[in-house]
């Protein structure tokens, strides 16, 4: 029998975490909560600082507009700048207005009028007014440097600082994550006191390159939080301001399966050269000249992949998905039909001045829709011509990144690159992306008996035996097929003239054209 | 569809009054939406704003010459015209529309159909507007 204890003095007792818990808001950018390690930080008093144009204005309509509700609504203070008109008749062209929202969760508070005929206290008293009645979530004041500017230019500097610490203890004690816009320079980041006292600092760039411009965004500061550093490409559509985080989003995914299956690539005696297969989770590159039929095995390993139920995603660069559909067509290969069932999705990416992180997050997307476990990029080359020239420095990086990132996730990738046959030298690709690879396949010509006919190598398997030998393919309505064993007869196949070094065969006439070129 | 919308304010804010038919009657729409046009235009953009819809409405119903803006961005010289009989009430009451429906045209051409509603609709919530949406409006 338990012994009786009196009446139980043990009192329910709230719980609190030994840490504050900071709530992140969403910022309504894409791609920009990811950047900023969660979202923004709740409470904290930010800058949003840039040149004329670079979306400041605009990222704070999308901030405001995510976040406003009638019960916690939005401030947003103008002073000497854009008017509240204006900003609503260009800010209702992006998709994120929302009139609705317009008087009851989005407030605007004009303080131009005050700021010209007042001081800094009468803006200090309307602010706090303001805010104490609407009790909001989120504050902007837009510009903020305008206010500073023209307070500076009749006050001293420490009315001003006194001021900008007055603002920030009062909306941070209400509760509220304020926002101060403003032009401002990189040089004042050093020497402006504001810079100080903001929790968050994000910095929003526009620079022009030739005939393109690129918009950058870079989070110099977040308290309590960590972001990912750099710059980061963000573009303004209908849609408003989009960020393309330098991970692209994929950090932290999982990674590589520990049990790797092969994988066939749809030609059966390549599988045998591979070794079985390809690893599912690697990244493949074939390598060759024009009319090598580096598509034709790209379309390949994808359909395989399709019959055995993995969706696969094609992103073309140099031919339209119709054409190469139809192509594919001639090989027996149907990649109209998992199109049409959502299997597989054939993306023709030929914009002029899209960043490479736009075209990456494009494949991304395209990916997660479909569920691929395929990838194919063909070409490599095409991919980087498709870029404006202010992003190609960044292509090699990127796309070590992604290739990275989704190889580790378990998407197998093949890559075509298309090089220059030489016939002194043997080269894989004209520029140096074998870092990005596991494996390649080496396609090229060689000169014998008169023809031009076509040889394979796999030159490299990582992490697994493969064939060494040089085979020769054709392409037929089978697509690529390799038709004989490898070559005794002759030395100097790499090199594209081989020397025979064997008796010369009687040779079959063969029917010429080749079967593919009938269809 | 501005017509539309400046006469059923006039309505709603004449509706149950001794006189719905007198000049003033356009002063308390205006009046009603002062602050909130003040508010997002500043008060030399408002001011702007009537004086322009004023001068437009008055080529039509030459008794609006009459009128004019002060600096708080107010209407005055309606009690003058309250106390001359010379203007019909037809004309007063067709006029004063004229100049609420340019005032809100004008709006319109900045902001938008869809936002303008929604303006009005925030201050007027009692008067039905839904039948005037241009029809992608999201008001609620």
């Amino acid at each position: 029998m338990k012994k009786k204890s009196g009446p139980d003095k043990r009192k329910k007792v709230t719980q609190y975490p030994a840490k504050a818990t900071i709530r992140k808001l969403p910022s309504g950018v894409r791609g920009l909560d990811d950047i900023l390690g969660g979202g923004i930080p709740e409470f904290s008093f930010n800058i949003i600082a840039g040149a004329p144009g670079s979306g400041k204005t605009t990222l704070a309509h999308q901030i405001v507009f995510a976040n406003a509700t009638p019960r916690k609504p939005a401030l947003y203070f103008t002073v000497l700048g854009e008017s509240p008109i204006k900003m609503l008749r260009y800010q209702q062209q992006y998709s994120f207005f929302d009139e609705s929202k317009l008087g009851k969760a989005v407030r605007f508070v004009n303080l131009s009028d005050m700021m010209l005929e007042q001081d800094l206290n009468a803006v200090y008293d309307e602010i706090e007014k303001q805010v104490t009645a609407a009790n909001p979530g989120v504050v902007v004041v837009d510009s903020f440097r305008t206010v500073v500017r023209k307070a500076a230019a009749e006050a001293n500097e420490m009315e001003v600082q006194s001021f900008i610490q007055r603002l920030g203890q009062f909306l941070t004690s209400w509760e509220a994550t304020t926002f101060l816009v403003g032009e401002y320079d990189p040089a004042e980041i050093r020497d402006n006191p504001l810079f100080t006292v903001a929790d968050g600092l994000f910095w929003l760039s526009q620079a022009t390159d030739r005939n393109s411009v690129l918009r950058k965004l870079q989070i110099i500061k977040t308290r309590g939080q960590e972001s990912v550093p750099g710059l980061h490409t963000i573009r303004i559509s209908a849609a408003g301001l989009q960020a393309f985080s330098r991970t692209l989003g994929l950090t932290g995914k999982k990674t590589k399966p520990v049990r790797r299956r092969r994988l066939s690539i749809g030609i059966p005696e390549l599988d045998k050269m591979m070794g079985g297969g390809i690893f599912e989770g690697d990244s493949l590159i074939v390598a060759g000249p024009s009319g090598t039929g580096k598509s034709a095995l790209a379309s390949q390993f994808i359909a395989e992949g399709l019959r055995r139920g993995e969706a696969g995603i094609m992103a073309i660069f140099e031919e339209r998905p119709q054409g190469y559909t139809d192509r594919a067509g001639s090989f027996g290969l149907n990649l109209k039909t998992p199109q049409e069932k959502g299997k597989l999705e054939i993306l023709y990416l030929r914009p002029l001045d899209l960043s490479v992180d736009e075209m990456m997050q494009e494949l991304l997307d395209a990916i997660a829709r479909v569920g691929a476990k395929r990838l194919v990029i063909d070409s490599l080359v095409g991919f980087e011509m498709a870029l404006a020239p202010s992003f190609r420095e960044d292509f090699r990086e990127s796309l070590y990144r992604m290739i990275g990132a989704l190889t580790g996730g378990g998407i197998t990738i093949l890559s075509t690159v298309e090089v220059e046959d030489t016939f002194t030298a043997f080269s894989f690709s004209n520029y140096t992306i074998s870092f990005l690879t596991d494996d390649i396949i080496r396609l090229r010509y060689v000169e014998i008996d008169g023809q031009i006919r076509k040889v394979m190598v796999v030159i490299k398997m990582r992490g697994g035996n493969h064939s060494k030998d040089i085979r020769e393919y054709i392409i037929t309505d089978k697509g690529l097929v390799i038709i004989r064993p490898r070559f005794t007869d002759y030395n100097g196949l790499t090199t594209g003239i081989p020397q025979r070094t064997g008796p010369r065969k009687t040779q079959v006439d063969e029917a010429a054209p080749e079967p593919k070129a009938r269809k | 569809m501005m017509r539309d919308l400046a006469e059923r304010l006039i309505a709603e804010e004449t509706r149950g009054r001794k006189s719905p038919e007198a000049p003033h009657a356009i002063a308390l729409v205006i009046d009603k939406l002062r602050p909130d046009l003040q508010t997002l235009m500043g008060n030399m953009g408002y001011r702007a704003l009537l004086s322009r819809a004023l001068a437009q409405a008055s080529a039509e119903f030459a008794w609006l010459r009459a009128l004019h803006v002060k600096s708080d961005g107010s209407l005055a010289g309606l009690s003058q015209l309250e106390l001359e009989s010379h203007v019909d009430s037809g004309m007063i009451a067709n006029g004063r529309t004229a100049l609420l429906t340019r005032l809100l045209e004008s709006l319109t051409t900045f902001i938008g159909a869809n936002v303008t509603l929604q303006l009005a609709h925030n201050i007027w919530p009692n008067v039905l507007l839904e039948d005037l949406d241009s029809g992608k409006g999201k008001r609620k």
